[in-house]
């Protein structure tokens, strides 16, 4: 018997409900912007409104995100907050409204409310211009990822770039300058010593970073973010934390044993040299399942979470480089430091946890359950078919897509409760001596083990 | 279900035009701000506005890839690291250096190079200015290709460096290994002398000014 359990259930249903009505509001906003009202001026005024209907359908995806913004990052508050009482045995907020659940509400209606200080001899341009280009990015950035997790979705079809990853990387690394930005026109010593902090954290970590993700693109053969979300379709063997592909010859070996045909052909046709490719597999395996590890400590180190919150060290630096602001500036930053949570870990979702991909392949899922029927069944529905309320073909994925991110997010909480902070010279030794010299020796030996395997790319 | 009317639009040749006057307008007019502004630090950050509409116009001649490194690799990591070379120079050395003997005495030879000296950076700027317009605007002024742009723009890259250009690459990899070390080499510089009296009481003076400054802020 758990010893909570109360209160983990309560943090489980509390956590269903805001979710439902986060993507219920997104999934409203997003329907009427680009299918209801399109479909409504069709039929009022014919082909004269078709540019306006483009246009409609092309700002959707912006409009989407930044409803999802404000009300994501209340509910992770809250649920970050609440879980972190449970870790530590505490109570949580419990004051304001039922149970403290419209503690997060208060606090936005606090913070809007506030005075908006510039202090004295603070550079008012650039003290006013730090929030926005650490929150732009966060926007914008996470656009290509909006196509991937829906598969190509025909609203976001519009954000598919042959360069999805890269984009994201670039915007990604947009809000460390905002950060020395912000430290240095607030003209405190703190603030300043904050910024640099995370400007030499953000430029030590980056490069495992992207050595992690590199190791996935070579896997992958692409940049294309809807590329490499659709190539791990079918189950966890393909997933690319599994090998990145290694593993989709014996995804293909145990289809063949279910459907009994052809069953020694496939894993020929997957691992083409014998012995040598099964120790290649063996090595990707575990190569690839260390730079997920690495993404994820080195992303955590990006965005300054704990334990690599050292910008914001507050035993040490006050608030570091947000001391000075306050009011709507301040909740800016508040904002997009939980956006960039939930960014990477769709990012992590996207490249290594298959998207919106059923861990269950299909050989399996289609055999036992009735989900074909029921999918067939739903097209033929009209709120399907007339209102194009729901698209039968991304439905399943959503589910998976939100479970999976929110359980990363769930994890980055559990660790922002078990771990002690680095010490700033811990931090650097962490991130030259091991993180770098790790990536590098992965990625050496995805190189050579690739061409003893037929993988995605 | 296309964007075909609206994709049709944005791609109109008098739209390119217009984005490219609008992008070079602004890439000058922050360019002329990095030279003007009287704060270092803040014309640094302006640099990034720089390479950021720069990365703009790789946009328009539909050159992604470049644009993003142009973005992460210039804007960002490489203006970082200025930003912070900028903060650890001293800004009254600039102040203590204006106060210069008056040279109205001096031969008129020794005059134009004092001046040459001083205005350095303008000269170098202005000879990169003519080199680069001369090169430019030449005989032959833009050879456009005729091919179309490739559709897998990273491939053409990766090929192109580690093909045809193969061995620029490598030495200008090997250069920039070199700069690495020479840097390590100067950070780790011992002084060869002890500092003597002098310097130390000039450090303390400024040490007061900086105090005396900050207060009556």
């Amino acid at each position: 018997m758990i010893p909570n359990g109360a209160e983990v259930f309560k943090l489980s249903r509390l956590s269903i409900a805001w979710l439902s009505i986060i993507f219920g509001i997104v999934w409203a906003v997003c329907w009427s912007i680009g299918v209801g009202l399109p479909m409504l001026l069709e039929g009022q005024f014919g082909e004269r409104v078709t540019l306006i209907n483009e246009i409609l359908k092309a700002v959707t995806p912006i409009v989407a995100i930044l409803v999802f913004i404000p009300i994501n990052a209340m509910f992770m508050v809250l649920i970050e907050r609440r879980a972190l009482a449970i870790f530590t045995v505490r109570k949580g907020p419990n004051r304001v409204g039922p149970d403290g659940n419209l503690q997060t509400m208060a606090d936005a209606v606090k913070l809007l409310l506030k005075e908006d200080i510039t202090p004295t001899g603070a550079d008012a341009f650039m003290f006013t211009l730090a929030p926005i280009l650490f929150f732009a990015p966060s926007i914008f950035g996470s656009l290509p990822l909006l196509a991937a997790v829906t598969n190509n979705h025909d609203l976001f079809k519009i954000l598919n770039l042959p360069t999805g990853i890269f984009y994201i990387l670039a915007s990604a690394s947009l809000p460390v300058v905002a950060l020395v930005m912000a430290g240095w026109s607030s003209n405190n010593k703190y603030s300043l010593v904050g910024g640099l902090r995370s400007a030499a954290q953000a430029i030590s970590y980056e490069i495992p970073l992207v050595f992690s993700l590199i190791t996935v693109c070579l896997m992958a053969g692409t940049l294309d973010v809807v590329k490499i979300a659709q190539q791990q379709a079918g189950g966890i063997l393909n997933w690319n934390i599994l090998g990145g592909g290694a593993l989709a010859g014996l995804n293909q070996f145990f289809a063949a044993i279910i459907s009994g045909q052809g069953a020694d052909k496939a894993l020929a046709a997957f691992y083409p040299y014998g012995g040598l490719s099964y120790v290649a597999a063996l090595v990707l395996v575990p190569c690839v399942f260390m730079s997920f590890c690495l993404y994820l400590t080195s992303a955590c180190a990006e965005i300054n979470r704990i334990p690599f919150d050292l910008p914001e060290a507050e035993s040490e630096l006050v608030s570091g480089y947000n001391t000075e602001y306050s009011g709507i500036k301040f909740a800016i930053f508040f904002l997009a430091e939980f956006t960039n949570l939930f960014v990477v870990a769709s990012i992590t979702t996207v490249m290594f946890l298959g998207g919106g991909d059923n861990p269950i392949p299909p050989y399996l899922l289609d055999k036992f359950t009735p989900f074909p029927q029921m999918i067939a069944a739903l097209r033929e529905t009209p709120l399907v078919k007339d209102l194009h309320l729901i698209n039968p073909e991304t439905l399943f994925a959503t589910f998976w897509v939100i479970a999976k991110v929110y359980s990363l997010v769930f994890f980055a909480i559990l660790i922002r409760g078990t771990l002690p902070r680095f010490r700033i010279d811990q931090l650097m030794n962490f991130g030259w001596k091991r993180l770098i010299p790790l990536s590098l020796i992965i990625f050496v030996l995805v190189v050579f083990a690739r061409g003893f395997v037929i993988s995605h790319g | 279900m296309s964007y075909d009317n609206l994709t049709a639009l944005l791609s109109l040749p008098v739209m390119e035009t217009w984005m490219f006057y609008v992008l070079s307008a602004l890439a000058i007019c922050l360019g002329v701000g990095v030279l003007h502004d009287r704060v270092v630090i803040r014309s640094g950050f302006i640099l990034i506005g720089v390479f950021g509409t720069i990365a703009g116009f790789f946009l328009l001649l539909s050159a992604q890839f470049l644009a993003m490194a142009q973005i992460m690799i210039y804007a960002v990591a490489i203006t970082l690291v200025v930003v912070i070379a900028l903060m650890l120079t001293n800004p009254r050395l600039e102040a203590e250096r204006t106060a210069e003997p008056d040279d109205d005495n001096m031969p008129a030879m020794a005059k134009f190079f004092a001046s040459c000296k001083r205005n350095m950076t303008l000269w170098i700027s202005a000879f990169s200015f003519i080199t680069l317009y001369v090169a430019i605007s030449g005989e032959n002024r833009w050879p456009v290709a005729g091919l179309p742009v490739a559709k897998d723009q990273v491939k053409v890259i990766g090929e192109a460096l580690t093909t045809t250009y193969s061995i620029p690459f490598e030495f200008s990899s090997v250069l920039l290994l070199a700069a690495l070390m020479g840097a390590i080499m100067i950070a780790k510089n011992e002084p060869l002398h002890d500092p003597d009296e002098e310097p130390k009481k000039a450090i303390e003076d400024s040490k007061t000014q900086e105090n005396n400054l900050a207060l009556t802020r």
